[in-house]
């Protein structure tokens, strides 16, 4: 049930123009990753998403805890944030793109759902 | 066709057909068939009529099956962020009316009910129409130095003129893609006019839409230019005869700004730059500078191992949304900064 709401909110990220990529990965280490450009290689986000939880070890480690962060590159952006039920997000955009501009509101979107236990 | 008789396209989404119908007469008619109306019944007929790209504006009715208004403008936000969006509704709530606006309807009408109404509802959507919304945000900072309005514009790559006046003068620096390309004020351009804008002890600035400088008379990383320029003011300001200060010296600036920057901070309350191996070359209240130069090596170390893995390009920088400020890192080949700002006027942010 949590997966197939899951599913269904990582697709929703699709319609946004810009966005390439949505993810994530679950308590247990498993992860959920959406494609929405043929040119975005899903089987390196699969790989990317547990270096993603690392950097917030590492950030946690110099006393920061933030609530969402980004990584910016020339071509893209990755926003990263971790639900307060362990599940930690990535969204890959184009850079300058709708779905770039709505990074905080998709953000916002995933730390309050709820899926029910 | 002048330009006071341009077409506008206006599309209607309500499941009403008789309400559409109406609509479609009597707005066409008042307009003298400047607006050419489209109808949908549904939200996915919306979405398709919407993908022809030549829609100004979008008249949504709240409720509909499947999918409704305020889900419908939420899509439309994300999707069609340059299409103007009206929500009329025959049963309007304080609740319906902050959600529709809260997912980015311009306008939330209640649906009327007589012929008076109907051509109110008529002006107010002309009045949309014509409606130029204003890019960037508009507020008011406190206490906010030039260097640190400079600082944000070049880490975020914004684009865009710094405009600084006060009773004696008016300057402007030019920022482009995050690199000060152009100053002026006065007669004097370049290093010069730089340094003496950032040498006002007090004025307001505006952030303006970029235009193309007239010339290019600036080069060089932005932080030199700060520094040196932070360096004449010094320099100044240690020769200068010790005296009451007058009301002009208040080291405050006060600014009314209108940006187009995502997000302007009230305060920086640490900054730390340095060179690409490390060392520091300029700080500001960075109370551990080897714990920060470690957090931007580790920071620098794992972008690479994802520049490895994702097709992303060069790094440029890491921000952190903490839940008192907010930081950006960036970790470059020839430098390494670190920004913390905090938006709340009197919150001090724990350092880590």
């Amino acid at each position: 049930m949590k997966n197939i709401a899951l599913n269904q909110w990582l697709d929703g990220c699709g319609i946004a123009p810009g966005m390439l990529g949505s993810g994530v990965r679950l308590p247990d280490g498993t992860c959920l990753t959406k494609n929405f450009n043929e040119t975005w290689p899903s089987e390196q986000f699969d790989q990317a998403l547990p270096l993603f939880a690392g950097a917030l070890t590492m950030l946690s480690n110099y006393g920061f805890v933030p609530r969402w962060l980004t990584w910016t590159f020339a071509q893209g952006q990755i926003r990263i944030a971790a639900h307060s039920n362990g599940l930690l997000l990535a969204l890959a955009t184009e850079p300058n793109t709708p779905a770039a501009h709505n990074l905080d509101q998709f953000t916002e979107e995933f730390l309050a759902l709820d899926f029910g236990h | 066709m002048s330009d006071l008789e341009k077409r506008h396209e206006i599309l209607f989404v309500d499941d009403d057909r008789v309400f559409l119908e109406m609509i479609c007469e009597l707005f066409g008619t008042w307009s003298k068939k400047t607006w050419q109306i489209h109808c949908a019944k549904s939200a996915d007929q919306a979405l398709e009529i919407l993908k022809s790209g030549k829609i100004d504006l979008v008249v949504a009715d709240v409720n509909m099956p499947v999918l409704d208004g305020v889900q419908l403008i939420r899509i439309l936000n994300r999707r069609f962020p340059d299409v103007k969006k009206a929500v009329m509704t025959g049963l309007a709530t304080e609740e319906k009316r902050a959600a529709c606006l809260a997912n980015g309807a311009e306008l939330f009408i209640e649906k009327p009910r007589s012929a008076d109404g109907l051509k109110s509802v008529f002006v107010m959507l002309g009045e949309l129409i014509a409606w130029t919304p204003r890019e960037g945000f508009h507020g008011v900072l406190r206490r906010v130095g030039l260097p640190d309005v400079i600082q944000m514009e070049c880490l975020g790559r914004n684009s865009s003129i710094l405009e600084v006046h006060n009773q004696q003068v008016r300057g402007r620096i030019y920022i482009e893609n995050g690199k000060i390309v152009h100053a002026a004020v006065g007669d004097e351009t370049g290093e010069v006019a730089f340094q003496k804008i950032l040498a006002l002890s007090s004025g307001e600035f505006h952030l303006q839409p970029f235009e193309s400088p007239p010339k290019h008379t600036l080069e060089g990383q932005w932080e030199f230019l700060l520094m040196e320029a932070a360096r004449v003011r010094d320099e100044a300001a240690s020769q200068a005869p010790v005296g009451e200060p007058d009301e002009t010296s208040e080291p405050v600036v006060a600014a009314e700004v209108s940006a187009t920057v995502s997000e302007l901070p009230s305060r920086v309350t640490e900054t730390l730059i340095c060179s690409g191996q490390g060392a520091a070359l300029y700080t500001w209240q960075c109370q551990n500078i080897n714990a920060r130069v470690a957090l931007l090596r580790q920071i620098g170390q794992q972008a690479k191992e994802l520049g490895e893995l994702l097709p992303l390009g060069n790094f440029d920088r890491l921000e952190l949304q903490l839940p008192d400020s907010r930081a950006i890192a960036q970790v470059q080949s020839d430098r390494m900064v670190f920004v913390r700002v905090v938006s709340g006027e009197n919150s001090q942010p724990k350092t880590p």
